[in-house]
C-alpha cells in the first residue's frame, strides 16, 4: 500500500476508534435505560436486553421531584437565555458599531471577566444571595448564571457584528433609521447565526450547570435537574436503570440545539470563549 | 439630549450600560468582595465576622489538606493536559488527513464537549462500577484482568479514572483548536518536506508541530484553566476520596466553605487559586502570544 493511502487508512481508523470512544458512554446509557432491573444488575453483562422496556422512563417521569426539577431547570435556562440576549445584543451593538473611543478596552474587560475561576464566587454569591433573600430561589440561580453567560454572549455577538459592512448601516442611517430600528431590522437578521449561537450557549450552560445549583438551592422548591441527579446517586440502593433514563431525558434538551448549531461552533464564533 | 443623539460614542455606552451594571453586580463586586473576605474570619456559631489580617493565608500554609489539594491539582492538571493534548493532536491530524466523512467525524468528536458534567459523572460512575460496570466486564472477557478492578476505590487508580473521564469531556476542544490550526498550514510545506526526503514522523516533528505551536499553546492554556476549575467529577464520583487522593483545589475550597463553613479560609484559598491561574495565563501570553505567532 502506498504512503498516502496508508495515511488515509490510519486516519480513518483513528477517527472510527475515537467515534467509538466518544459515543460508547452514551450508547451504554441508552441501553441501560431500557433494561429491566434484572438485566441491569447482571454480571457478566447483558449487552442487549431480551425484553427492552420503558419502565425506567415511566418510573422517573412519575416521580414528582424529577418533574419539578425539570421544570425548574427549564425556567432558569429560559430566563438566563432571555436576559443574556436582552443585555448583550444592545451592548455588543453599542460597543462595536456606535462607540469608537474606549470601546475596545471595555470589550476586552468583558471578555476577561470570564477568567475568574468559579470558586472565587462560591462564598460571595452565597452571602449576597442570603442577604437579599434569594438563596434557594430560581432568581438567585439566574443571577449567578448571568455572571458566566453575559461575557461570552456579548463576545460572540460582538464577533459576528464585526463582519457587517459599515455601508449597510450608513445607508440605513441616511434613510432615517434610528438605533433601535437598526438593531431590529439590520443587525439582528444579519448577525442571526451569532445571536442564535450565543442564545443556545446560554441555554445549554444554565440547563446543565451543577455547582452553583448545588450550593445555592437546598430544597426541592428550587432544585434543578442536575442537582436532583446528585441526590438520586446518594440513595442507598442506586437504581442505575432509572438513573440512566433520567440522564437520557436530561441530555435531550442539549442534544437538539447542539445538533442545530454544531456547524456554527466550528466556524470560529466561539474563539473568545473559555468556559466549557 | 441633542448631544446624546449626535454623539455615537455616548449612545454606544448607553446601550452597553445595562450590561455593565449587571456585570458589575454579578462579577466585579463579588470578586472584590471575595478578595476582602479573604482577610476576615467567619464564626458560624456566633454568625459574625472579624478582621484577621493575613491569618487565613498563614492557616492555609499550615494546613496539610491545602498542600494535599495543591499536589493533587498538580497531577490532575498535568495528567489532563497531557492526555487531552495527545488525544486531541491524534484526532486533529487524522481529521486533517481524511477527505471523506470529515464533517461527520468532527460533529461526533464535539459530542462530549457539550455533555453536561453531571451526565459525564453519572455515566462514568456506571461504566466504572466494580461489580456491574461494563469496563470490568470487557477487560475480563479480553483476559486482561482476572478479577474486577475497583476503579474509584484505590488512591492512584481513582485519580487516573477521573482524569480519563475528564479527558473524555474536554479533548474535543483541543482537537478542534488544533485542527483549525492545521488547516491554516499550507499543504505545500509538508509536501516540500516530503520531496526533500523527510519521513512522515520528521515532517510532523520539524514542519507541522512548529507551525502549529500557537494553536498548541492556546489549547494547552484552555485545557489548563479548565482542569484547574473542574472538580464536579471529583465531587460526584469520589467525593475527593479515597484518602483525599482526588481532592483537587476546587473541591477543597468547596468543602472548607460549605462543610466547615470557614468562609474566610475558602475565600483565601480561592484567591490563591485565582493568582495561580492568572500566573499561568500571563506566562502563556509571554511565551506564546498567539497573535505574534500568527504574524511571524
Amino acid at each position: 500500500m502506498s504512503g498516502p493511502r496508508l495515511a488515509h487508512l490510519m486516519a480513518h481508523l483513528t477517527l472510527v476508534a475515537t467515534t467509538v470512544f466518544v459515543l460508547f458512554p452514551y450508547a451504554w446509557m441508552v441501553v441501560t435505560s431500557i433494561k429491566p432491573v434484572a438485566d441491569v444488575v447482571s454480571f457478566p453483562i447483558i449487552w442487549w436486553p431480551a425484553r427492552p422496556t420503558l419502565d425506567n422512563y415511566a418510573a422517573i417521569l412519575a416521580d414528582p421531584r424529577f418533574l419539578r426539577s425539570l421544570f425548574n431547570s427549564a425556567v432558569v435556562a429560559i430566563a438566563v437565555t432571555g436576559l443574556s440576549l436582552a443585555l448583550s445584543i444592545p451592548a455588543a451593538y453599542g460597543l462595536t458599531r456606535l462607540a469608537r473611543r474606549g470601546s475596545r478596552p471595555m470589550l476586552i474587560g468583558i471578555l476577561a471577566s470570564q477568567f475568574f475561576p468559579p470558586m472565587v464566587f462560591f462564598v460571595p454569591f452565597y452571602i449576597i444571595l442570603q442577604t437579599v433573600g434569594l438563596l434557594n430561589t430560581l432568581s438567585g440561580l439566574v443571577f449567578a448564571y448571568l455572571s458566566v453567560t453575559l461575557p461570552i454572549c456579548t463576545w460572540m455577538i460582538a464577533t459576528s457584528l464585526r463582519d457587517i459592512p459599515v455601508e449597510i448601516e450608513e445607508a440605513a442611517r441616511i434613510d432615517g433609521c434610528g438605533d433601535i430600528a437598526m438593531i431590529r431590522r439590520i443587525i439582528l437578521p444579519i448577525a442571526a447565526p451569532g445571536v442564535v449561537t450565543a442564545g443556545i450557549f446560554a441555554f445549554v450552560l444554565s440547563w446543565q450547570e451543577y455547582i452553583f445549583a448545588l450550593l445555592y438551592t437546598t430544597s426541592e422548591r428550587a432544585q434543578t435537574a442536575p442537582v436532583l441527579m446528585f441526590y438520586l446517586l446518594g440513595q442507598h440502593q442506586i437504581d442505575y436503570g432509572r438513573l440512566m433514563a433520567a440522564a437520557v431525558l436530561l441530555s435531550i434538551p442539549i442534544a437538539v440545539p447542539f445538533a442545530l448549531i454544531q456547524r456554527l461552533y466550528r466556524s470560529g464564533l466561539t474563539d473568545g470563549g473559555i468556559k466549557g | 439630549m441633542r448631544a446624546l443623539a449626535n454623539n455615537p460614542t455616548l449612545r454606544g455606552y448607553l446601550f452597553a450600560a445595562p450590561l455593565m451594571v449587571v456585570l458589575a453586580a454579578a462579577v466585579v463586586l463579588p470578586a472584590l468582595y471575595n478578595a476582602v473576605l479573604a482577610f476576615w474570619r467567619y464564626d458560624a456559631m456566633r454568625d459574625n465576622w472579624r478582621f484577621v489580617g493575613a491569618a487565613n493565608f498563614t492557616a492555609l500554609v499550615d494546613a496539610p489538606a491545602f498542600w494535599n489539594a495543591l499536589s493533587v491539582t498538580g497531577i490532575w492538571v498535568v495528567g489532563n493536559v497531557a492526555l487531552q493534548l495527545a488525544l486531541g493532536l491524534a484526532v486533529a491530524l487524522a481529521l486533517n488527513t481524511v477527505t471523506s466523512f470529515r464533517a461527520l467525524y468532527s460533529a461526533v468528536v464535539m459530542v462530549p464537549w457539550v455533555s453536561s458534567f453531571v451526565i459525564v459523572a453519572v455515566v462514568f460512575l456506571w461504566l466504572y462500577h466494580p461489580d456491574l460496570g461494563v469496563l470490568n466486564d470487557v477487560l475480563t472477557r479480553l483476559g486482561l484482568i482476572d478479577q474486577p478492578v475497583a476503579w474509584l476505590a484505590s488512591p492512584g487508580l481513582a485519580q487516573f479514572s477521573l482524569i480519563l473521564a475528564n479527558t473524555w469531556k474536554f479533548f474535543p476542544l483541543v482537537a478542534i483548536t488544533l485542527f483549525t490550526g492545521l488547516q491554516a498550514i499550507p499543504r505545500e510545506l509538508s509536501e516540500a518536506a516530503t520531496i526533500d526526503g523527510a519521513g512522515r514522523w520528521q515532517t510532523l516533528r520539524y514542519v507541522i508541530v512548529p507551525m502549529l505551536a500557537p494553536s498548541i499553546a492556546t489549547a494547552v492554556l484552555l485545557s489548563t484553566i479548565w482542569a484547574f476549575n473542574a472538580f464536579t467529577l471529583s465531587i460526584i464520583m469520589t467525593g475527593g476520596g479515597p484518602l483525599r487522593a482526588t481532592e483537587v483545589i476546587g473541591l477543597y475550597i468547596y468543602k472548607v466553605a460549605f462543610d466547615s463553613f470557614d468562609f474566610g479560609l475558602a475565600a483565601a484559598a480561592s484567591m490563591v487559586l485565582f493568582v495561580l491561574i492568572l500566573a499561568v495565563t500571563l506566562v502563556y501570553l509571554r511565551v506564546a502570544d498567539p497573535a505574534r505567532g500568527r504574524r511571524g
